[in-house]
């Protein structure tokens, strides 16, 4: 049912470093911006530690008094819900005195099952319904993946999804463009999960940057997508440095051997290469329900990519579904 | 019904790469500050004398530019600010040998909004600065209120109604200096420009001067201070605004705790009937790192979730329905 599209915005973007974007008040004009640029929903990004004060439900606890506090503290910006959490279970614990986790890891798995317990957990009261996580490390800093260590990521992800659907929360792959599932490695994976627990997560900027035509992904796991991430690309790592150590400080961050100032933005900058009515369409015909999360990863101006993302989505991407779904319904 | 006539007054600056720059920087960043006032929500927009030009060059003439404006839902450009904000030998309101020389000006202006939909606000500071205009007598104003009443009747025929906004800094900042001022000028002519937050600075209840000067009163600029002016600040040169010492931020936007009662003048505007324009309007946001984009946001959230409660329950209050 194509109107059960919902559109949220990720916040992460407002966070470009470790101690920026802690105080209450930040946190208050960021939502109310993704308010009134037209989302009903926010994503939020996993962190931990003092700096991290919407990184985990202990965080939201100690900063609002609850997760109820916090959900109170959404909803008084006029947002209705959190849409969906991003996890990736490298980043450490400080709450639980524990360094990365690793899906490949079989020791882990008590660890990593618990973890996306404790925030799906807390999502259901955010209104929240998808716990999008980062299915195995960047390309550069594993070895290949065989079929041995993609069975443990599978059965780690199916561990995963099935503890996070006890709180009615989809666990959604996240495959970036640094991933070391980018070549070839998404369908060995995905085959090997239950659809019932694991989808997957579809980020337009982050497949198009790995080389990857969104609308191939749509046209072939259409029925798997839990969970979209709408952001625009700038470049496409055609060199495949992905494949470098490091590749998220050196790549990423860095630009590679390009310099490349930014590889993402918000929908529909200047100089994007993703098709936003081509995808939404696919969306809509391939029979997506659930969120639509809007990115401007990297961003310098947060702000103003919000309203610029908000621009889009009024005037282009909803009436485009509405007209979609009317054009089904005769 | 919600209050759908929302302009926003054109004080924006953005990140370029040659470093902070209004959008007319070049027509991309100027599309894209269209884009986020529209995805805001405005539908007027209000514009310095000064940018006019500008916004012709790059969209082949002033009604290109209002004509884009349109296509990204604004109903018109609604209002020009025009000023002689520091005194000059050649222009300075209340220098009477220098009115013909402003007349002039404010004709060329007008010609530049020709073939527009229609703009409603010809938007004046009626003085210069004060220490360039002390001492303030009722002479003083009267030369001023003389000037204004001339270019009122002028751009009454243009269709244009001469509207003044008053600064805490000007020389015309006082209840009794309004009075006065509101006194020598023709009602027809010469009209009230409702800034909260500059006569709030001034220690003036923009409330209270709305409900006494309602009849008279064609638009507001809805921005916030936190500080009355309690150090004569406003007799600082060369800009008081900008340089005094004891405030080093005079505004804020909507929302952000400061003085001015926005719920209040919301309620006296339903109870007067008053159907025009609002405008929102925050010079300087950048000040303390923050963001233009971000400080709009905030304010149009604060009319939309805050204000748009304050007229329903106004309202129902008096028994209205707009």
């Amino acid at each position: 049912m194509n109107g059960g599209i919902r559109w949220g915005y990720a916040i992460n973007q407002w966070k470009p470093q470790f101690d920026d974007f802690v105080r209450r008040e930040q946190h208050e004009r960021a939502l109310k911006t993704i308010s009134i640029a037209g989302f009903e929903g926010v994503e939020l990004t996993y962190g931990t530690g003092r700096w991290e004060p919407l990184g985990n439900p202990q965080q939201l606890a100690a900063n609002f008094g609850s997760v109820t506090g916090f959900g109170e503290f959404v909803r008084g910006c006029a947002l209705d819900a959190v849409s969906s959490w991003y996890w990736d279970p490298a980043e450490r614990s400080m709450e639980h005195l524990t360094g990365p986790l690793s899906p490949m890891a079989e020791d882990d798995l008590p660890a990593m099952v618990e973890r996306a317990r404790e925030l799906a957990g807390a999502l259901p009261e955010l209104g929240g319904s998808v716990l999008v996580v980062r299915p195995v490390p960047g390309a550069g800093d594993v070895e290949p993946l065989g079929d041995d260590a993609l069975g443990r990521v599978a059965a780690c992800w199916d561990a995963v999804g099935r503890a996070t659907a006890e709180h009615g929360v989809r666990t959604a792959l996240h495959v970036d463009f640094l991933s070391a599932l980018r070549r070839d490695h998404v369908p060995a994976l995905l085959d090997r999960t239950d659809p019932a627990v694991v989808g997957l997560a579809l980020d337009t900027g982050e497949l198009t940057a790995g080389g990857i035509d969104p609308l191939t992904v749509i046209s072939a796991y259409g029925d798997r997508i839990a969970h979209v991430q709408f952001k625009d690309a700038l470049a496409v790592d055609e060199a495949e440095e992905y494949l470098q150590p490091h590749a998220h400080w050196t790549v990423r961050v860095r630009g590679g051997a390009r310099e490349i100032p930014r590889w993402f933005a918000e929908p529909g900058a200047d100089g994007g290469l993703v098709d936003f009515p081509a995808v939404t369409r696919a969306l809509v015909e391939a029979g997506y329900s659930g969120w639509i999360v809007v990115e401007s990863d990297q961003s310098p101006h947060p702000a103003a990519s919000a309203l610029l993302a908000g621009y889009l989505v009024q005037r282009e991407l909803r009436p485009l579904i509405e007209t979609e779904k009317e054009a089904a319904d005769a | 019904m919600v209050w759908t006539k929302w302009s926003y007054m054109d004080h924006w600056v953005t990140e370029t790469p040659q470093g902070p720059q209004p959008p007319s920087f070049n027509r991309a960043y100027m599309d894209r500050y269209v884009k986020q006032l529209s995805a805001l929500g405005f539908t007027g927009f209000d514009t310095f004398f000064f940018y006019l030009p500008l916004y012709a060059g790059m969209y082949g003439g002033v009604p290109g530019f209002e004509r884009f404006l349109q296509d990204n839902g604004f109903d018109k450009i609604t209002g020009i600010f025009s000023a002689y904000p520091s005194a000059t030998k050649y222009t300075a309101p209340h220098v009477r040998e220098t009115h013909d020389r402003i007349v002039a000006d404010c004709t060329n202006t007008l010609r530049m909004c020709e073939a527009l939909t229609g703009v409603e606000n010809f938007i004046v500071m009626p003085t210069s600065t004060y220490y360039q205009t002390e001492p303030v007598t009722d002479d003083t104003i009267k030369v001023v209120a003389d000037l204004w009443n001339r270019v009122g009747k002028l751009t009454l025929e243009h269709g244009m109604k001469t509207t003044c906004h008053f600064e805490f800094w000007g020389a015309i900042r006082t209840r009794a200096q309004l009075e006065t001022f509101f006194e020598y000028t023709d009602p027809e002519y010469v009209h009230f420009f409702c800034d909260t937050a500059q006569h709030t600075i001034a220690g003036v209840d923009p409330v209270q001067l709305f409900r006494d000067y309602r009849d008279r009163c064609t638009g507001f600029h809805f921005k916030d201070t936190k500080n009355v002016d309690e150090h004569e600040a406003y007799r600082t040169p060369p800009d008081p605004e900008l340089m005094a010492p004891q405030v080093t931020r005079w505004f804020y936007e909507m929302g952000e705790g400061g003085l001015v009662d926005f719920p209040g003048l919301m309620k006296e505007i339903v109870a007067s009937g008053y159907d025009g324009w609002l405008t929102v309007e925050h010079d300087k946001a950048e000040l303390g790192g923050g963001s233009y984009a971000e400080a709009t946001a905030v304010a149009k959230w604060y009319i939309d979730n805050v204000l748009a409660g304050a007229q329903a329950a106004a309202e129902a209050e008096l028994g209205v329905a707009r």
